[in-house]
């Protein structure tokens, strides 16, 4: 809502200036979002007197002047011909900068010296187009800035208004608040109407069809209008506050919504059939133009203005092209009504039409203010186009709407703000706000709001205006007493935040990304057209294609930051992302659960002076999964190469499990995937279940003392095929079950020279220790024996 | 006897300050004092003595002994120490060639204010709730006060899904699922992600938001604003200014916009805060009668307050950063600065 400061200065009295003012609607609740200051930085151009004006020496187009600005006589040079000796000018003197940043130095022109510049109203951004330079009229003293002399300094306020807050879309608005701050009263414009002698309803009727979407409807009937340009005043008046000027009717119409807040409709009465209004829904399918010259189709939720025969604007939104205003307008049947605010709503939402008067009426206009709208307009319409009002008004308004009649409690207000008021200030505060307010028992109030006030119809909503008008800053902070309740975070929070801790902790880099993705993700995956996957939760209204589906899995977001950072130059990455997918269900809601995912690229660690440049692999990843597992004390996992996604490099790649649930995977991305995505170097990722790590995470664990007696190695090199995988070693090794083996390390493994061909050499370091006492040569020989014996029985490996 | 002794003595001394290193000392020790030394040798001439002069020289003999002993440790002494010193220096590196480290990680700038945010409210006694963020018309306005055909779900661009379900535009539904299951007293803080459609350079289609909510008897709108307080003091730093102005928010009435001073300029007024002196950082107020009413609540017997802040804006403001698209390009040179 724009508004202008002086506008407001002419409903209400106060001695505010405009930041001031500003400040006091802000903490009203109506928030000043920005002010823009007329003519403001023009106080070097001062209306000055043309004492002498002669001829330029060496130039024929300009004079030489002699201009007095009140305090020095200045010499300047000047193009300009329509002006006199003897004249008020505006003198724009040295220092001042005009629009379009053009800064008046002192210079010299042709020889001459100039001290200034005589300015014309286009120079002084006053208008488009000027002819000659601006003559002011006599009578503010020399000196005096032009834009103070001509009224011209103003300043507009944009403001922020909350939805609630209908009763405040116009200047009466927004000065009623004003004045119920300050305890002042209004000065609305002058609504008397000077009538002719013929009775409107002699030539017109309105007829209410649907008096449930339509409880008032006011007309008046103006004969023998000139339709005309505005005067300039109107003109300005609309274009200080954002409005293009159309016709003198029209701009009456729009003058009088902006300065009282309700919307009006001026038709052209003979294009009226039966110079009638009937106020239906319309029919389904109805095709309607309006004046924007678009064709809609109706529906019966519509409700429509209509002659006697077809509809001739959409109620509240509006007008229509076949009744519009025209040069040759002469009668005019002029519209003040009252819509139900869902009604329009519904209209302006599905046609996609928003208007000033939809905004107004889908917050809900004051239906109090119909006939005082409809008078104050029919009395400046014919002013300005020379018609005459025919003698009163048609005003259809079966069932009057009252405002509610609420009771207050005045305790209660302190109750729920926590400051002692007494009933006789929020009663005063209440009246301040044109409420009537009534004592009805010891403790209660009956409050009845104006009709402008339509958000107010409860006992919470007087609480809010007391609040509102004493000042929130009025209201002490306080502290308060609470019971004492339990709040440890759940499990499910503090695993979350561990796997946090542990990734970052490994040299991760957190990433968040769009929860939305590309249809086409689930393809450059490479997944199976029966893939769970491919069936994801579609969004209705996408603001882009790519955004358009909801993620069933991290993965394409993950790998496009890959792609992203690398295309950057940055090649070393290590990121992980821990958010929610998005799985539909046969129930109401879909299944959302949390997920964890990651991607390693690039050298293992930081490049610099003393390190290997070693690119990151499949064992990378691993070890970061092994210690988030073993942080979280979930053990028995098994490392099952059974191949388990299609996007991943099928010999690098692996299912975690824990007992028959697989709990995560991962490997290198496929080589396809990889191009799919458009990234150069191989890249290792993983996913997680969260949810499965939740569950499995609350394991018991007991801790061991350490022994305190010296250990022994022994190491066995062995020479396995390819194929035998380490952990069957291990668990041959484990299956010994000697006590007295503390630690199993793999140490060693090649393949190469020495080895022969589909082998492989591993080399096992076993630590032995007691926990008794300190074991004898003898003892651990025989323990390392039985080890190497079981590895050579079981399993198909021999000695290197 | 006395002068050999004399001599013995000099002649030790002599060795001792010409012994260069831990060694040659050693050996100096061996070939005076060790069993086979000088001194030994000397000892056994002892015996020639008369009963009279034996225990004098005797006292002489370990006087001087003892003399050459401590001279002996000194000189060690001041020789390891200047070995060490010569090892200590041989071995000088350059402190400043940069430190062999691991990559350390970081944690996304919205989880940090996230957590931050939640650990604040755990010591006033929240407790962290969730909930979905596809959610139903229901939760996200209908029983937030926000009827349908009504303006105000103008202020939320929604994306919508299907089935009356949409992506929720606030973390307020949250407030709806915890009364739903729990009585009062209430006192929760719920972090989570929200969705608008609507995509500029001060808007994300998604971004995160954090709703408190506390119910109980006799919480009053004082309250609200002694806990806004102590929150925004913990948050930006004791003593930054805050204010509460009306606003509204269906849900809540009284409703409030909450500002901090700037944290920029301190309130004199700067491009961050447009020259207001005042960043907007959370909306809150009472808890609407008419959400009491969807949750089964008697708005006579409790009452309580509801706030709500952007987690993105507190970021920027943090962390001074300009463009909020920065926080989701996951640009790790960007990333790696938290």
């Amino acid at each position: 809502m724009k508004v202008t400061y002086n506008w407001l200065k002419e409903f209400v009295d106060f001695d505010l200036s405009p930041e001031a003012l500003a400040d006091v609607l802000t903490m009203l609740g109506l928030e000043v979002e920005g002010m823009e200051k007329q003519g403001c930085g023009m106080d070097d151009v001062v209306v000055a007197l043309v004492e002498e004006k002669r001829q330029h020496p060496n130039a024929d187009k300009l004079s030489l002047c002699r201009v007095n600005n009140g305090t020095e006589i200045l010499d300047v040079v000047c193009g300009a011909q329509n002006f006199k000796q003897g004249d008020i000018v505006a003198l724009a003197q040295i220092g001042a900068i005009l629009p379009g940043d053009f800064k008046i130095k002192r210079s010299k022109i042709r020889g001459e010296e100039s001290c200034g510049m005589l300015c014309s109203e286009k120079e002084l951004g006053l208008a488009d187009e000027s002819v000659g330079i601006m003559i002011l009229p006599e009578g503010p003293a020399l000196g005096t800035p032009v834009f103070e002399a001509l009224s011209l300094k103003d300043t507009l306020l944009e403001i922020g208004l909350t939805p609630n807050r209908a009763d405040c879309l116009s200047v009466a608005g927004i000065a009623r608040e004003i004045a119920a701050k300050l305890g002042t009263t209004v000065r609305y414009p002058d609504m008397a109407i000077c009538e002719g002698p013929d009775a409107a309803d002699a030539t017109i009727g309105v007829t209410i069809e649907d008096g449930d979407l339509c409880p008032r409807y006011a007309a008046r009937y103006i004969s023998g209008c000139r339709i005309a340009p505005s005067p300039e005043w109107l003109v300005k008046r609309l274009n200080a506050v954002g409005m293009r000027s159309i016709s003198n009717v029209v701009d009456v119409t729009n003058l009088v919504m902006m300065e009282l807040g309700h919307p009006l409709h001026a038709f052209d009465c003979d294009r009226l059939e039966g110079h009638r209004i009937v106020v239906r829904r319309a029919g389904e399918g109805e095709a309607f133009t309006t004046l924007d010259n678009q064709q809609r189709i109706l529906t019966a939720d519509d409700l429509v203005i209509c002659d006697a025969s077809r509809p001739v604007a959409l109620a509240g939104v509006m007008g229509g092209l076949n009744s519009e205003i025209s040069a040759t307008t002469a009668n005019i049947l002029l519209e003040s009504a009252w819509f139900k605010p869902a009604a329009v709503r519904r209209t302006s939402k599905r046609l996609g039409l928003h208007t000033e008067s939809s905004h107004r009426f889908e917050r809900g206009a004051d239906i109090g203010m119909v006939a005082r709208a409809l008078d104050r307009a029919a009395s400046l319409i014919a002013q300005l186009s020379g018609g005459t009002v025919a003698r009163g008004a048609v005003d259809v308004y079966p069932v009057e709407m009252t405002p509610p009649a609420i009771t207050l409690r005045p305790e209660r207000v302190s109750a729920m703000l926590g400051i002692e008021l007494p009933k006789q200030e929020v009663s005063d505060i209440l009246v301040r706000l044109e409420c009537s307010v009534r004592e009805i028992a010891a403790e209660a109030l009956e409050v009845i709001p104006p009709s402008y006030r339509i958000d107010i119809e409860r006992e919470i909503d007087l609480v809010e205006e007391v609040a509102r008008m004493k000042g929130f800053d009025a209201i002490p902070a306080t502290m308060p007493i609470a019971r004492v309740v339990s709040d440890r975070p759940t499990q499910h929070q503090r695993v979350e935040r561990s796997v946090r801790d542990i990734l970052v902790a490994h040299g991760m880099n957190e990433i968040i990304n769009f929860s939305f993705i590309s249809p086409d993700a689930a393809d450059k995956l490479l997944l199976a057209e029966d893939d769970l996957r491919r069936t994801a939760i579609k969004l209705a209204n996408p603001l882009v294609a790519e955004q358009s589906i909801m993620r069933t899995t991290l993965l394409p977001g993950v790998l496009e930051v890959i792609a992203r950072n690398t295309s950057f130059r940055t090649m070393d990455l290590k990121v992980f992302e821990i958010r929610r997918r998005y799985l539909p269900t046969t129930e109401e809601m879909p299944h959302e659960p949390l997920c964890i995912a990651g991607a390693l690229t690039g050298s293992r660690v930081d490049t610099g002076w003393s390190s290997v440049r070693d690119s990151v692999d499949f064992y990378d990843v691993k070890g970061i999964i092994e210690n988030l597992l073993e942080s979280l004390h979930i053990r028995g996992v098994k490392w099952i190469a059974d191949t388990p996604e299609m996007y991943y490099h099928p010999g690098k790649s692996c299912s975690i499990m824990v007992g028959k649930d697989r709990i995560g995977t991962f490997g290198e991305i496929h080589p396809t995937v990889q191009e799919n995505f458009e990234i150069e170097k191989p890249v290792y990722a993983f996913e997680l279940d969260f949810v499965k790590l939740v569950a499995l995470s609350n394991q018991k664990r007991s801790i061991t003392a350490p022994s305190r007696f010296p250990d022994s190695t022994r190491d066995i090199a062995l020479l396995a095929p390819d194929e035998l995988p380490a952990d069957k070693l291990l668990e041959c090794i484990n299956a010994v079950k000697a006590q007295e083996i503390e630690q199993i390390e793999i140490f060693d493994v090649y393949h190469g020279a020495g080895i022969q061909e589909g082998h492989k050499s591993i080399a096992i370091r076993i630590r032995y220790r007691s926990y008794e006492r300190t074991l004898t040569d003898d003892e651990i020989g025989r323990i390392h024996a039985k080890v190497t014996a079981t590895l050579l029985n079981k399993l198909n490996v021999s000695i290197r | 006897m006395r002068e050999q002794l004399e001599q013995m003595r000099e002649e030790a001394l002599r060795c001792i300050g010409h012994a260069s290193g831990e060694n040659a000392l050693q050996d100096v020790r061996v070939r005076f004092l060790g069993r086979k030394g000088a001194f030994t040798g000397l000892m056994k001439g002892l015996g020639a003595l008369s009963a009279e002069d034996r225990p004098i020289v005797g006292q002489l003999v370990n006087t001087i002994k003892d003399e050459i002993e401590s001279c002996l440790e000194s000189a060690l002494m001041t020789a390891r120490d200047q070995e060490v010193f010569r090892r200590l220096q041989s071995e000088r590196i350059d402190v400043t060639l940069p430190g062999r480290r691991l990559a350390c990680g970081s944690k996304h700038p919205i989880t940090l204010v996230i957590e931050e945010v939640c650990d604040i409210f755990a010591g006033l006694g929240f407790s962290v709730a969730e909930g979905p963020e596809i959610e139903h018309d229901w939760y996200n306005f209908e029983a937030l006060n926000f009827p349908p055909e009504h303006p105000a779900r103008d202020m939320q661009d929604t994306f919508f899904v299907e089935n009356n379900l949409l992506l929720r535009t606030h973390t307020s539904p949250v407030q709806i699922r915890t009364m739903l299951k729990q009585k009062p007293p209430v006192r929760i803080i719920a972090p989570g992600t929200v969705y608008r459609c609507d995509s500029d350079a001060t808007h994300s289609p998604m971004f995160h938001q954090i709703e408190g909510l506390m119910v109980d008897k006799a919480v009053t709108f004082g309250d609200l604003k002694g806990m806004l307080t102590v929150f925004t003091n913990q948050l930006f730093g004791q003593k930054t200014g805050v204010r509460l102005r009306p606003s509204f928010f269906p849900f809540t009435e009284p409703s409030a916009e909450v500002d901090i001073a700037c944290v920029i300029c301190g309130g004199k007024g700067c491009r961050v805060c447009k020259q207001s002196g005042w960043l907007e950082i959370l909306g809150a107020g009472m808890v609407d009668p008419e959400v009491f009413r969807h949750v089964n609540y008697d708005a006579e017997e409790i009452s309580g307050f509801a706030f709500g802040m952007g987690i993105e804006r507190i970021a920027m403001l943090k962390y001074g950063i300009n463009d909020m698209r920065l926080l989701f390009e996951n640009d790790v040179r960007f990333l790696r600065q938290f």
